[in-house]
């Protein structure tokens, strides 16, 4: 396949580059650039090849098969792409290798350079041991399409976002080995690492907060922050890589917490690998509420894991000796010792969430697997959160005047996330029936229930609410069935918070199904139908595409002809349900045997009937929850304004 | 002075750290398992589907089967039935098991859907 070539030729170029970095002294730097941008160039005429494939309704490639369809938006065919786990680690390749062209251009160290590039290497293995190339080994004329919950835009980018994250954070790994295998005593990485850390935390905290904002307006993913697996190992590289940045600046002053600022770029950047291990390998897969399928790539990442935490910790191990001796801190009243003691207080943190993300392989392998409840990481983290809030409050009164104009920024947005956080939490939730047009009472609002509104093709329907008067619409996403794909809250907002409506999928039992034989008459009970005719649709290699029948449905005095289809699609078939005698019938086409000779109708209830039902729904209201957003943005900002000192 | 202020804060941390994690740290079990133990367990299995699933005002009720031995046990929650609980393929009830009413009184349902993150394969 030529997308594995191509992958092939991005990893032999890395790892020639890393060869040539190590073995040469000072290999000329044409020859570097010119390595590192045709191993980049491979990588992009790969991902490039992929767009291609999946633009093109490749379905031979597996991949494409299973993640997306002909009838898929642009906007999804271009995140398709990353919308599975091969796609995801070539996206973080593609990334990888974009940022390592940018460095080899801009003349990075030698050693630093073959550091990154190993990783490089390691990363197209991993690709390539799994990889969205293979060949589909089922013939099929239509992919089963983006899952409809990742059908969203905060979904589309989010991905992209927290992979160059993690694609930046193996800059300041880098730069910190190649300075310990050379220049042990030199400062002027520093300056490098703190920039591209800073760009790194601000992307990796974007795409959580953009992850955040996206389960918080879907149903299912337990609101903003779940706690899950998921959502951990990429909040632990976060919280590192926030220690890292304050080890850096706190190094070019204090030349003696160069030793820790090492081990907190190689632990950093473990625990970014080591999050991937713990959520792609299919370890957690009792565990978490994200099903990843598991895989046998496993194995692989472990070692990657290990490549990087054990070679980084022996590098410095060696090299510990040449490092610079000294006290970190003089008295308690000092700087440097806040910034320590916050350093260590966010280390408190992640060891708690890495903990209790952990647990189910750590008890594994002692005996009786177990995991935590979300309370152990409230109960265990709030304290320390505490006293890490005043902390921060007392460096800011006392050396307001040392933090930078971003850093000020960001502490500000981190402080305010967190109030965000503990008000949006105090908000009321009540569960109970809504009867359509009934008035509802919940946290002084009123909230009316006006029953469900059908999109024009059938793949959406929306449950109407209105609070206070104005109205608001809760989606649900339909599969071609007619069953529930991904559902939506409805929500209000407004300055004081947002009233937060969450329907329950209403229990339809009342669905009736009819089986008719050719001209033969039949009844629901109330109408009568004849089923006439019937027609199969085949394509060239023998394979039914649509099926047709004709029947005619009668109350006594009117009589109604319908053709109903039944579409075939990868997931099965597509069948628009058809309201009849003025909207008295609903039914749908399920199935015609292939002699033609059977049909199968499901009756409905009528989308009157379906309106005047009573919904359970989950109304909570969620005080001042903006200033979560608001907040989480202006962390981001703060960061990105810190790069330019 | 300074390490041995390093050294109470760091052991300081790992009490409290332990402590929280054997309080909040749940083992998973089968069903006999959870029958037996009476405490605080976690117990994976499909949905009996022979048995009715009840929803009161404030209780939902089902069979859990265990997907191996194919024994059940009744599962109280205290809630709402859960979104997608028709579409898992698995369910794990977090709580304990109460033999007066010989059901299993669970705190959390955790619903596991096959195409909830990655797609399903497409059938041959």
């Amino acid at each position: 396949m030529t997308g594995n070539l191509f992958l092939g030729g991005g990893l032999t170029f890395a790892l020639a580059l890393t060869v040539i970095c190590f073995a040469h002294k000072n290999p000329p730097a044409r020859m570097i650039q010119g390595t590192a941008i045709t191993s980049a160039g491979f990588i992009v005429a790969s991902s490039l090849l992929l767009w291609k494939l999946i633009f093109e309704n490749n379905f031979g490639i597996e991949y494409v098969a299973s993640y997306s369809s002909s009838t898929l938006p642009t906007m999804y065919k271009v995140s398709a792409f990353w919308a599975g786990q091969q796609g995801s680690f070539l996206l973080w390749l593609l990334i990888h290798a974009i940022v390592g062209a940018i460095l080899s251009v801009r003349r990075t160290a030698t050693k630093t350079l073959g550091i990154y590039f190993l990783i490089q290497s390691v990363l197209a293995v991993l690709v390539l041991i799994k990889s969205p190339f293979e060949p589909n080994p089922v013939e099929v004329v239509e992919g089963v399409g983006l899952n409809p919950l990742l059908q969203d835009f905060w979904m589309a980018v989010h991905p992209p976002i927290i992979f160059i994250g993690y694609a930046l954070l193996a800059v300041p790994f880098a730069l910190s080995m190649g300075n310990l295998l050379t220049e042990v005593q030199s400062r002027l990485w520093l300056e490098d690492a703190r920039k591209w850390t800073l760009l790194a935390w601000s992307f990796l905290g974007a795409g959580i907060f953009v992850g955040g904002y996206w389960a918080y307006k879907v149903l299912g993913w337990g609101g903003y922050w779940g706690w899950d697996p998921v959502e951990n190992s990429s909040l632990v590289p976060w919280l590192l890589s926030a220690v890292l940045l304050h080890l850096i600046n706190l190094s070019r002053k204090k030349f003696s917490v160069i030793g820790i600022t090492h081990v907190a770029a190689i632990f950093t950047y473990s625990l970014v690998i080591y999050g991937t291990f713990l959520t792609r390998s299919g370890i957690l897969g009792d565990f978490s509420v994200h099903s990843f399928a598991g895989s046998t790539i496993g194995f692989a990442i472990a070692s990657a894991n290990a490549l990087v935490l054990i070679g980084g910790l022996l590098i410095l191990f060696f090299k510990a000796k040449d490092l610079p001796q000294g006290k970190m801190y003089e008295k308690f009243s000092e700087s440097s010792f806040a910034i320590l003691l916050g350093c260590l207080l966010i280390i408190f943190i992640a060891v708690i969430v890495w903990l209790g993300m952990s647990m189910p392989l750590l008890t594994q392998l002692v005996g009786q697997p177990a995991a935590v409840d979300e309370n152990f990481y409230i109960k265990s983290t709030a304290p320390i959160t505490a006293v890490l809030v005043a902390l921060i409050v007392y460096t800011f009164i006392k050396f307001g005047r040392i933090i930078s104009l971003g850093g000020k920024i960001a502490h500000i947005g981190f402080l305010g996330m967190l109030a965000a956080i503990v008000i949006s939490a105090q908000g009321e939730t009540i569960t109970r029936e809504f009867q359509p047009d009934t008035t509802v009472n919940v946290a002084g609002h009123e909230i009316i229930y006006k029953g469900q509104e059908f999109g024009e093709d059938e793949r959406q329907k929306f449950y109407v609410y209105t609070v206070d008067g104005e109205k608001v619409t809760a989606l649900t996403k339909l599969r071609g069935n007619g069953t529930d794909a991904a559902r939506e809250p409805a929500i209000r907002k407004n300055f004081s918070g947002d009233v937060y409506i969450a329907p329950h999928a209403p229990d339809i039992e009342t669905t009736q199904e009819l089986l008719m034989t050719k001209n033969l008459f039949a009844m629901d009970g109330e109408y009568g139908y004849i089923f006439e005719d019937a027609n199969i649709e085949y394509d060239a290699a023998n394979k039914p595409v649509k099926a047709t029948a004709t029947i005619t449905i009668t109350d006594g005095e009117v009589k109604e002809k319908i053709q109903p289809t039944i579409t075939v699609t990868a997931d099965g078939g597509f069948s628009k349900a058809i309201e009849v005698l003025d909207g008295k019938r609903r039914v749908r086409l399920t199935g015609i045997s292939s002699d033609l000779q059977k049909a199968r109708l499901e009756i409905l209830p009528t989308l009157k009937e379906i309106s005047a039902m009573t919904i359970t729904t989950t109304v909570s209201t969620k005080p001042l929850i903006w200033l979560l957003w608001l907040s989480v943005s202006v962390i981001c900002l703060g960061t990105l304004i810190a790069i330019r000192k | 002075m300074r390490k041995i202020f390093l050294v109470i804060l760091l052991l300081g941390f790992i009490g409290y750290a332990g402590i929280n994690l054997a309080e909040s740290v749940t083992p998973y079990v089968s069903i006999a398992e959870a029958q037996s133990n009476g405490g605080g367990v976690q117990v994976k299995g499909l949905l009996d589907k022979n048995s009715p699933t009840q929803q009161t005002c404030d209780e939902f009720s089902f069979t859990l089967q265990d997907e191996a031995t194919g024994e059940t046990m009744r599962v109280k929650y205290e809630g709402i039935k859960p979104d997608r609980f028709d579409e898992a393929y698995h369910i794990v009830a977090v709580g304990n098991y109460h033999s007066d009413d010989n059901s299993f009184h669970a705190k959390k349902l955790l619903i596991k859907c096959p195409s909830k993150y990655e797609g399903q394969q497409p059938q041959s």
